[in-house]
């Protein structure tokens, strides 16, 4: 038997024909082979999700009776706690509806507000996804979820996780998967604002997981502990999104700008289950009043 | 599939075991450049599909790790090993087949467009996943060698 004859071209045949797959994919030529590929890879990807998933799930078991023993104490203290504030927040929920009304507000975005998107019925309106896969390049951070284009997932639509986190954006969309870029991503930048003080920013993702806001003016007071929120400015994520909280100001007096470092609001490490928002209409930019003559 | 879905979860002080990149480094030390090649290029590319990245860059870093590890010259160091060990020489090759792999990917992404931050790579990333990596490679290479083996076509002589 004898082997192969050697094949020095090989090398030579696979570096291009890479490069080709790169232009190729950049251009977007190769969507329907992706597509393809994908109608083939996903079902096997959710089957090892599920697998793993499980087979950790084994192992986790025995040290988790124990803590969740504690957590069930500590817990129901809690919500005695939580029952007398909710008393209290209704009251000034039913006074914010009457502020609303009188300032004619247009509560485009009824949906996204704080616990009612991961309420109990919010998966019976938006599209609720398991992540079944996280970013194999270890300089990107995007994640995979099991729902796509048949569940009414488009590109650039805002996914959120519990509490009203903001996850991210959806960057690419399959039949039954959409990849999701995070906020931790260096390609990512959100419009956002402070809580307290309603100062204005821009939240972009580090290379160490955490988030940086930038562009805030000089002058502005930040306090360590405030909650960063979505702005909605530019159109692309609701307003009112949680996306973390302070937990450093670096101010430098030569600056243009100060910048805050932020602890996302989502672990995501732990990211199991997410929410994409699909009945959100991005905002149109608004058009300069004309000129008088 | 492993790699996406359990392994790109683990991250210890930055550094990701790339099982992938382990078991490219050693098939082509251990069969031939060819071979390694061809499984640098559909394994990059079945990354690539899972990744948010560009397609194609994952396979591309594969494939000069690939081309690195099956040269004769690569094969040699564990044959004709460095400093008398062929651990030693093994260990060596993986470190620079990790490196070659990282800077390759950081190459592509920042020709594609993509927002890099080369500092806090070359710093805090490829050389954290360069020494995990290379720790873990003896667990690859006995169970390649093994199935190399088992799977080497005999060539007879008459």
């Amino acid at each position: 038997m004898r082997e192969s004859p050697p094949r020095p071209w090989l090398p030579l045949l696979l570096l291009v024909l890479g490069l080709l797959i790169l232009v190729f994919h950049d251009a977007g030529y190769l969507a329907p082979v992706e597509n393809v590929l994908h109608f083939v890879l996903d079902p096997l990807q959710r089957l090892v999700s599920g697998v793993t998933g499980a087979a950790g799930g084994l192992f986790e078991t025995v040290r988790d009776v124990r803590e969740l023993r504690a957590q069930v104490e500590e817990l129901q203290a809690q919500v005695d706690a939580l029952t007398v504030e909710n008393v209290r927040l209704r009251e000034y929920e039913a006074g914010v509806q009457q502020y609303r009304a009188l300032l004619n507000f247009a509560s485009e975005y009824p949906a996204y507000l704080g616990a009612d998107v991961i309420g109990q019925g919010a998966c019976e309106t938006f599209p609720c996804g398991e992540v079944v896969g996280t970013e194999p390049n270890p300089y990107l951070r995007y994640v995979t979820i099991n729902v796509g284009a048949r569940q009414g997932v488009e590109v650039g639509m805002p996914v959120v996780g519990g509490g009203a986190g903001l996850v991210g954006r959806v960057t690419q969309v399959y039949p039954r998967t959409a990849q999701v870029r995070l906020l931790t991503d260096l390609d990512s930048a959100i419009a956002a604002l402070l809580q307290t003080s309603r100062v204005t920013g821009l939240v972009v993702g580090q290379p160490d997981d955490t988030l940086l806001m930038e562009l805030i003016p000089q002058e502005e007071n930040i306090t360590v502990g405030d909650i960063v929120l979505t702005s909605g400015l530019g159109g692309f994520v609701p307003k009112g999104l949680v996306i973390g909280q302070v937990t450093e100001v670096q101010q430098m007096d030569y600056a243009l700008f100060q910048t805050a470092i932020v602890r996302p609001a989502v672990d995501f490490a732990r990211l199991e289950q997410v929410l994409v928002i699909t009945a959100f209409e991005p905002r149109p930019p608004e058009e300069p009043p004309p000129e008088e003559p | 599939m492993l790699q996406s879905v359990l392994l790109s979860r683990v991250n210890l002080w930055g550094a990701r075991p790339d099982l992938m990149l382990l078991v490219v480094l050693a098939w082509a030390m251990v069969r031939n450049v060819e071979e390694g090649l061809l499984w640098a290029f559909i394994g990059g590319l079945i990354l690539d599909l899972l990744s948010g990245g560009p397609l194609g860059a994952i396979s591309l870093a594969l494939v000069a790790v690939a081309f690195l590890a099956g040269r004769p010259w690569g094969r040699g160091a564990v044959t004709a090993p460095v400093l008398g060990s062929p651990l030693i020489s093994l260990l060596l090759l993986a470190f620079l087949g990790v490196v070659v792999y990282h800077l390759t990917l950081l190459f592509i992404l920042t020709l594609m467009g993509y927002a890099v931050d080369w500092r806090f790579a070359l710093t805090r990333v490829i050389g954290p996943s360069a020494l995990l990596n290379v720790s873990l490679v003896p667990f690859v290479w006995q169970p390649l060698t093994w199935l190399e083996r088992r799977t080497r076509r005999e060539r007879f002589v008459l």
